[in-house]
């Protein structure tokens, strides 16, 4: 079955009941519960983040926003879903918003990578490979912020579709339709390398 | 033959960025078919179908090799970061609200925050406890006087739970005195839970 994938890293993996505890500790004021809290999903968010905005230096700042917003929110966190559930959503709209305000100009940048001459040089199987994943990068970059969210939840971070629909706040089937056309503009961009 | 039964309405508003294929099955339904694993007998022979798919498998090799260039959460090394984010906490603490220490002649005060991070340190010093949650609270009636709710997780080999909340509240009970001199009416020990038999760290999970 090629498409019934299992997450391989969901944001609570590896945590513990411990999380929880410390979460309200934060929420009290103590703030070096808070540091254990981020120090444990820092990478993770990181990660998330630079698959959805493509530049770690941007991801890194957006996580950061995204742990002091929290340290802001804490007192009022009361437990409805785990810490790393609420901080992958906190991180996934900040990264959504960062994309929202670069999207034309990437758009066009992006276009006119794709048709850029040197992609066509593709001596053997292997650079082939190499050059179909740089494309897939670049086509990235012209998909509608929305769009590409939920597409990086997906095929990126492996998430199941309702997972994702409660991260970016939108049903399911819309959360289908947008991986759906995602993948449609994908396949033609890795066509027209061909 | 085939006894799955699609709704008649997928994709119920028609998706212009659909298509219909030549044998008559909508693109969509036939990628979402791949991706849950459920293509029928219709998919595996029909030359559409077929093709259709093969374009989301070329996608999905370059899919994962994106996703593997990604993987590297585990060598992140997160100290910077922590390190910038908690230069901003610490410039925005929540210390809590002001206890009475001593007499109220005295006017000594300590903040809930620090007084709580003290008493969680006792409790902990328990072995195998951990604390959550610990509110200090000033009694109304008896001026200088205040109460403490403390949530631990016991640890899972703990032979009796009275027993285990009788040893937190003295080592609290001890700390709030000698270290701090809060006059304390009652210390409430709630076992909310219980701690991770895997971690075999005694003394409390922060460093």
């Amino acid at each position: 079955m090629p498409g019934n994938r299992t997450p391989t890293w969901a944001p609570d993996a590896g945590t513990g009941p411990d999380d929880a505890l410390l979460a309200v500790r934060a929420g009290e004021g103590d703030e070096e519960a808070f540091a254990v809290l981020v120090r444990r999903h820092a990478p993770a968010l990181v990660r998330l983040a630079t698959r959805l905005v493509q530049d770690r230096t941007e991801a890194e700042d957006a996580v950061q926003e995204a742990f002091i917003s929290a340290w802001r929110k804490l007192p009022e966190f009361r437990g409805q879903s785990s810490f790393g559930t609420w901080l992958y959503r906190i991180v996934t709209n900040r990264c959504l918003n960062i994309l929202r305000t670069r999207k034309p100009q990437s758009q066009l940048e992006a276009a006119s990578r794709i048709s850029a001459p040197e992609h066509s040089v593709a001596p053997d199987r292997i650079t082939e490979g190499r050059a179909a994943i740089e494309e897939l990068h670049h086509a990235l970059a012209g998909l509608s912020a929305e769009q590409r969210a939920c597409w990086v939840l997906r095929e990126l971070d492996e998430q199941p579709y309702a997972f994702i629909a409660e991260t970016v706040g939108i049903s399911e089937q819309a959360v289908r339709a947008r991986v759906f056309r995602a993948r449609r503009q994908l396949t033609d961009a890795l066509g027209a390398w061909r | 033959m085939t006894t799955r039964i699609h709704p008649p309405d997928t994709p119920p508003p028609h998706d212009p960025d659909d298509e219909c294929l030549p044998c008559g099955r909508l693109l969509s339904r036939v990628w979402s078919d791949w991706e849950e694993g459920a293509a029928d007998s219709h998919a595996a022979a029909c030359p559409d179908c077929t093709a259709a798919v093969a374009e989301l498998e070329r996608l999905e090799t370059a899919v994962r090799g994106l996703r593997d260039d990604t993987e590297d959460a585990s060598g992140y090394d997160p100290a910077p970061l922590t390190e910038r984010v908690m230069d901003v906490v610490r410039l925005e603490l929540r210390p809590g609200h002001p206890l009475p220490l001593g007499t109220p002649e005295e006017d000594m005060w300590v903040m809930e925050y620090a007084a709580a991070r003290v008493l969680r340190a006792a409790a902990e010093r328990v072995p195998g406890v951990r604390s959550g949650s610990c509110r200090i609270t000033p009694e109304r009636d008896m001026p200088g006087r205040v109460t403490v709710s403390l949530h631990i997780l016991a640890p899972i080999t703990a032979p009796s739970l009275p027993a285990l909340a009788d040893e937190v509240r003295r080592s609290v009970g001890e700390s709030a005195d000698r270290r701090l001199g809060l006059e304390i009416t009652g210390i409430d020990v709630h076992v909310i839970g219980f701690a991770d038999a895997s971690d075999d760290s005694e003394k409390g999970f922060l460093p």
